[in-house]
């Protein structure tokens, strides 16, 4: 149970305070309502480069990371498709300094034209080393495209190609600093030995004279339910094959979401799982194998992905899998094995609460999600999702007019 | 009127609490530290032994000792071992390296007697089955194949045997061709010859009581496994480092892998905590000169640092870094630059200031919460003997090195023209 204190600014930015004098660092977490399914389908790669370009200076502050390494803290920022969260760690004597840094690049950037170019180059080298100079690395380039036509979560966070990244220029970036980062678009939790009074206070010193900006109401197009199966071969050099299913899943807040998680855990959560069992040690035909959810916040995608033994063929490989899927369609899961999957479901989230930055980084996103509340809600909603509603889900799912399937194949 | 150019005043955190918890010697022999904080009803229990890849006499038999001990005992399968951890909600782990083996148990407080009697049953009665043994060397074949596809696994690789020659344990590499002639024998005698209790320090960490004690003192405590010796580290081969390039080409490839750098001391020699300071300035954060010059200013990489990476019996400073296949001849030379700097310029009573500032946080994130308290204390025994008064060391110099003593320690420690280069990828014009 994470209790917590909430408060709004009237500029609208959403503060929310939770007290932990267990450790002497106070953990800073400022969530902007911004990802990549925010971007321009021509402008991709966008939030991310964006991201990179906070720590480039703001307006009374030329260099970002100087004033907290002075403190003893240490900051770091992730874009994904949903949104853009930057995090901050120091003793919490220091927390105003935080507050200072943080809040000015709220205000305004600096803009500089010589951050704007090398992060550009930076981001293209991290495109190079995470997507395309990695064997498999660019499978997400192609799955993404394949399995949505129309949302933007078609493209991931890294962008569609380098190219987007090389073409970006100081006004993109002025445009989405005005249209995406603002008080009244951004959640700050605050985690540590902090006194929840003193806090406000601060808040209201340092963000409190930003005014409220325009944001202009989100509207994404939504993705049209699938209703073939839609497949795609890819050659590259890589020394085995492997295979990536995609099936599109519900959204965040949907009330089959924890079903559908428990039963992706069910498949490969753990070395007693399904998948691990049957398809690596019993029947040998991958040499892994994983199922996991996307975790979006929007309808995002349910994967099976596992690679093969050169003595496997994908007709084999895919046979065996939709075996296992076959099962999930017909055969009611045990009580004992639902409840194995919730046990580590719980163990997992108390684990997570052992850290201070978690707790932080969770209530802003739950707060995102609606409410911060839901948080201390969760354990209870998994432990009551029931053997027939995982069947549902898996029917209702798992099922290749709802599939893209990638063979990604070996030129060897 | 506020005044947004100010930083606000900083307050120097009182006085660093370093936790200095002695081992208790249990029945069997092992040792055994308790680690109680945290808020959250969990813990991790990390058994370590002396059994790293040093003392195998067959490649891969250290690492298949310590990550077969689930797949069967006398009395459960692979399976009924996986089954009862996942329903404990129980994470087991297991890592290796060159010195160490370890294992590791994170439970929740309720299911802790439950999951520990299963690793206890792993560690005294383990079986490693033919058929696992089978799965494992496919398994893990093919993982190895596919990692040496990656220029930054085969610049490390390169780099390690250049530094040490590839007949030193800590310069060897298993090959794919390794786990085909791996024999269960080999495994056997491994784990009954280093995983046993005199052999070993025990770690409980998190919300601990006296009844997790007892239960991990009736579990792991009582008695005595494994060989009734206890273990002589092999003496090493005597290594001559010479200053040498390796390169290895590999086509297609976007981007270089880099790796620079030496044999040092061992982590418990008394300039160990001004040559950190020394690290630390020159690719130890992100504010660090290699960074600032090859990421923030030139665009070359996602991301650059320098390491000092202790060994039981020595230590390797290293340079990594992955850079765009254009920019790594430039990128050799500025790295070249920068060592040189740090030789020749006193740093700056400024730039030091802020590298010590960032040091102290480091230090108070150390002991930040049981888990991490945990790890230190891991690393303590590994490098350092259980000398708590490291720390305490390495504070006073964080807070006393002057850049005069620095600039001593390069031009003792950093020499250019006596490291060892290693690169994968493309070199332009070569």
């Amino acid at each position: 149970m994470i209790e917590f204190k909430k408060h709004t600014l009237p500029n609208g930015l959403k503060l929310i305070i939770h007290e932990d004098y267990s450790t002497p660092i106070a953990s800073f977490n400022l969530l902007y309502d911004v990802g990549s399914k925010d971007e321009n389908p021509d402008k991709t790669g966008f939030a991310h480069l964006f991201e990179h370009l906070m720590f480039g200076g703001s307006l009374n502050i030329p260099v970002f990371d100087e004033h907290l390494e002075r403190v003893g803290g240490e900051n770091n920022a992730f874009t994904n498709n949903d949104i853009t969260n930057y995090y901050i760690t120091l003793p919490a004597e220091n927390i105003e300094t935080a507050f200072w840094l943080e809040s000015d690049r709220m205000l305004s950037l600096a803009f500089s034209k010589k951050s704007l170019d090398v992060q550009r180059s930076v981001v293209i080298e991290e495109f190079n080393q995470r997507y395309l100079n990695q064997p498999y690395g660019d499978v997400w380039l192609n799955l993404r495209p394949l399995a949505y036509t129309t949302h933007p979560y078609m493209w991931p966070t890294i962008g569609k190609s380098p190219e987007h990244i090389k073409n970006a220029t100081l006004n993109d970036v002025k445009d989405f600093f005005y249209s995406h980062y603002a008080p009244n678009n951004a959640i700050l939790s605050i985690a540590g030995p902090v006194e929840p009074n003193k806090i406000i206070d601060l808040a209201n010193k340092w963000f409190g004279p930003i005014e409220k900006r325009n944001i202009s109401k989100r509207n994404i197009p939504q993705e049209p339910t699938q209703t073939s199966p839609r497949k795609l071969e890819v050659v590259r050099d890589v020394p085995f094959n492997a295979i990536y299913k995609a099936y599109h899943m519900c959204n965040r807040n949907h009330p089959d979401y924890a079903a559908t998680d428990l039963l992706s855990d069910l498949l490969s959560n753990g070395k007693s799982a399904r998948l691990y069992q049957r398809l690596v040690k019993e029947k040998q035909l991958f040499s892994n194998v994983n199922a996991y959810i996307t975790g979006d916040i929007d309808e995002g995608l349910f994967i099976i992905t596992g690679q093969l033994y050169p003595t496997t063929s994908f007709e084999e490989a895919e046979n065996a899998l939709n075996e296992e899927i076959s099962y999930l369609h017909h055969d009611l899961i045990s009580e004992y094995e639902l409840e194995k999957v919730q046990n580590k479901f719980e163990s997992n989230f108390t684990f997570e609460e052992s850290s201070t930055l978690n707790k932080a980084m969770n209530i802003a996103f739950y707060e995102l999600l609606g409410d911060a509340e839901k948080i201390n809600l969760e354990v209870q909603k998994y432990r009551s999702v029931k053997p027939e509603s995982v069947r549902h889900v898996a029917k209702m799912l798992l099922n290749e007019n709802n599939c893209s399937t990638l063979y990604y194949k070996s030129s060897k | 009127m506020l005044d947004r150019t100010k930083a606000p005043n900083k307050i120097t955190p009182g006085k660093i609490l370093i936790p200095k918890n002695q081992p208790v010697k249990l029945a069997n022999g092992a040792q055994l530290i308790a680690v109680n904080a945290g808020t959250q009803d969990v813990s991790k229990i990390e058994i370590i032994f002396n059994a790293g890849t040093r003392y195998q006499n067959q490649a891969l038999s250290a690492r298949a000792a310590i990550s077969m001990l689930s797949e069967g005992t006398t009395s459960k399968t692979s399976q009924q071992i996986a089954e009862m951890f996942d329903f404990y909600g129980s994470f087991p782990e297991h890592s290796f390296d060159r010195d160490f083996a370890s294992l590791t148990l994170y439970s929740t407080n309720k299911f802790l007697s439950n999951s520990l009697g299963v690793l206890t049953d792993m560690i005294y009665n383990p079986v490693y089955p033919a058929h696992e043994l089978d799965i494992f060397k496919k398994k893990g074949k093919q993982a190895l194949i596919v990692e040496l596809e990656k220029v930054v696994t085969i610049s490390r690789q390169n780099f390690f045997s250049t530094l040490f020659s590839n007949q030193h344990p800590y310069g060897a590499y298993a090959t794919p061709n390794d786990f085909d002639i791996l024999e269960r024998g080999s495994i056997v005698d491994f784990h009954n010859q280093f995983h046993s209790s005199n052999n070993c320090l025990i770690i409980l960490s998190g919300k601990i009581s006296d009844k997790e004690i007892r239960i991990v003192e009736e579990n792991l405590g009582t008695t005595h496994f494994g060989a009734n010796k206890n273990i002589e580290p092999a003496t090493l081969p005597q290594v001559l480092q010479t200053q040498q390039k390796v390169f290895s080409y590999k086509n297609d490839a976007l981007q270089s892998a880099i790796r620079i750098g030496k044999l040092m001391f061992k982590r418990n020699h008394p300039d160990y905590p001004k040559f950190m300071v020394l690290n630390t300035i020159l690719g130890g954060y992100f504010g660090s000169r290699l960074m600032r010059n090859i990421r923030e200013d030139k665009g070359y990489t996602y991301g650059i640092s320098s390491t000092f990476l202790p060994f039981k019996d020595t230590s390797v400073f290293v340079i990594g870094t992955e850079v765009g296949a254009e920019f790594t001849k430039n990128t050799l030379s500025e790295i070249y630059k920068e060592i040189d700097r740090l030789c020749t310029e006193e740093v700056s009573t400024e730039e030091l200031e802020l590298v010590k500032s960032h040091l102290i946080g480091e230090v108070l994130r150390t002991f930040d919460g049981p888990f991490a308290i945990a790890d230190s204390i891991a690393s303590l025994y590994e490098y350092n003997y259980l000398d708590y008064s490291f720390y305490e060391r390495t504070i006073d110099t964080i807070n006393t090195v002057t850049p005069k003593e620095l600039i001593e320690i390069a031009n003792k420690y950093l020499n250019k023209n006596d490291l060892v280069e290693s690169v994968a990828g493309k070199i332009e014009n070569d």
